[in-house]
């Protein structure tokens, strides 16, 4: 178990010696149970920080956010920024560094491993609580004891995992400054790629069945495209607005714009956004499910987002977050990529 | 369409400039005989077709869509192809995976000189996507 006072000494030690300018964090959340991100900037707020299951969020999202921000506030970097990061976080980070987004020198990377274990699925949890909102929670071990309105009730760890988490293969940030905590990567929790597996048992029509149910429903509230530290793009290609609007740009112009898909919540439109994005994502998706966690229609991103990167793997021997001075999925290729279903 | 006239499936074809372009030249060229299903759009380069090109060409309405390049080792941008397959996998396994047909989808290297292999090609593929019938899964349904 790593000891929540390392984290916060560590954040307390950097930033009253001035060596970062702030720290991305999670703090106890104002709804409860589950933890919230945080950006402290003050030595004394470290005492805020905590660090247990419920840290769900992916806190690279926040490193792009402050490069965006000084982008439009035109200014340089100076100190750099540490982020607490999970094994998954930290392969976001690398990932992003990988593509020039920030410069390893910019990030302090303060590694919390998952060790034997990972965040919540709240909607898992639900299911054992019949309903009651969780208050506090209490993590030690293989069980978890979560306090309610009706009383206590301790729940095995594995039960309420997120499936992430269970078929997580790194749990540990490799790339760190300093790590806290065990590296426990091979814990044997469920085998990688396991929901993606049983999927693919089924046939051509039942695929499509699935996939047309789950696409109907997307609202286009673009909630994983925002909740996704991937997602960078200033203009997105699915917006369908991206075009300069200058004094003289004609009528013509503008109604001739390309527009890749429309912004209408139809299913054929919802397809390919949805088919762009894991396209995008493709080699560069780490795995941090919070696309899937954020939807409020519960449509399973993670399928498609695993698929990619279980091609990635098996075709093209390709681990996204592995390396920063290593090419792209798709900027890169090798001699012998397979190329049979070419005629 | 009415109702009398019989499914013609509508293919988009992405060729490379440099080589199936004029593979394709080479079939008209040389009249050799191949179905009119197929509306060529030349790209500088088999690597240049961009995963929403294919979608957006299922969206709008095509029935099967066709990338085709020149044979690895011959691009002209020396690597382009290289990327093409790649990339084109896993658009290919993606279509795939959510159940579109597997014959809605087709890559193919095609050189300049082959137009007898460019008419095939697309032979092949029309009589692949007949019993198909209309693309309706990834088209917009516009009322």
């Amino acid at each position: 178990m790593i000891n929540i006072q390392d984290i916060r000494d560590t954040a307390r030690d950097m930033l009253a010696k001035g060596e970062v300018r702030a720290v991305i964090g999670w703090r106890a959340g104002s709804r409860g149970m589950p933890a919230e991100p945080a950006v402290i900037t003050a030595p004394e707020q470290a005492d805020e920080l905590v660090w247990d299951p419920t840290c769900y969020h992916n806190l690279a999202l926040h490193l792009v956010e402050d490069r965006k921000f000084l982008a439009h506030a035109r200014k340089t970097s100076g100190a750099p920024i540490a982020i607490v990061a999970k094994g998954c976080d930290a392969r976001a980070v690398v990932v992003l560094m990988q593509e020039n987004y920030f410069k390893r020198e910019d990030v302090y990377i303060i590694g919390v491993s998952c060790e034997g274990s990972g965040v919540l699925a709240e909607w898992k949890l639900a299911r054992h609580l019949n309903g009651a909102v969780p208050t506090a929670a209490a993590f030690a071990g293989d069980e978890f004891t979560f306090a309610t309105a009706a009383g206590e009730k301790r729940v095995p760890a594995r039960d309420v995992m997120a499936d992430r988490c269970l078929e997580c293969r790194s749990p540990f940030p490799k790339e760190h400054n300093v790590a806290l905590g065990e590296d426990k990567t091979g814990r044997d929790l469920a085998a990688p790629f396991a929901a993606l597996a049983r999927f693919e048992t089924r046939s051509e029509g039942e695929r499509w069945e699935f996939w047309q149910r789950q696409f109907e429903r997307c609202i286009r509230c673009f909630a994983c495209r925002s909740v996704c530290p991937m997602c960078y793009c200033e203009e997105c290609v699915v917006d369908s607005i991206n075009i300069a609007v200058a004094p003289d740009t004609t009528a013509e112009e503008k109604a001739n714009r390309i527009r890749w898909i429309e912004r209408s919540a139809t299913r054929s439109e919802n397809i390919t956004y949805h088919m762009t994005r894991a396209m995008h994502l493709a080699g560069r998706c780490v795995d941090c499910g919070e696309c899937e966690r954020v939807c409020p229609v519960n449509i399973p991103l993670r399928l498609l987002n695993n698929k990619m990167e279980r091609e990635a793997r098996e075709r093209f021997g390709y681990e996204p977050g592995a390396s920063i001075g290593g090419p792209s999925l798709v900027a890169s290729f090798r001699d012998d990529d397979p190329g049979d279903f070419i005629r | 369409m009415s109702e009398q006239q019989a499914y013609e499936p509508k293919i988009v074809a992405f060729l490379c400039k440099w080589c199936s372009s004029a593979g394709s030249d080479l079939a008209g060229v040389s009249r050799i005989q191949y179905p009119a299903n197929a509306t060529p759009i030349t790209v500088p380069c088999s690597g240049s077709v961009s995963p929403m090109y294919i979608l957006s060409a299922f969206n709008k309405g095509a029935d099967g869509v066709l990338v085709s390049g020149c044979h690895i080792g011959d691009c002209h941008y020396m690597e382009g192809n290289f990327l093409a397959r790649r990339k084109i996998h896993l658009v290919k396994e993606l279509l795939q995976f959510i159940g579109v047909e597997e014959n809605r989808f087709r890559m193919s290297w095609v050189s300049a000189a082959e137009g007898a292999k460019y008419a095939e090609v697309v032979k092949e593929f029309v009589e692949d996507l007949r019993p198909l019938g209309p693309q309706e899964k990834l088209k917009a349904q516009r009322t």
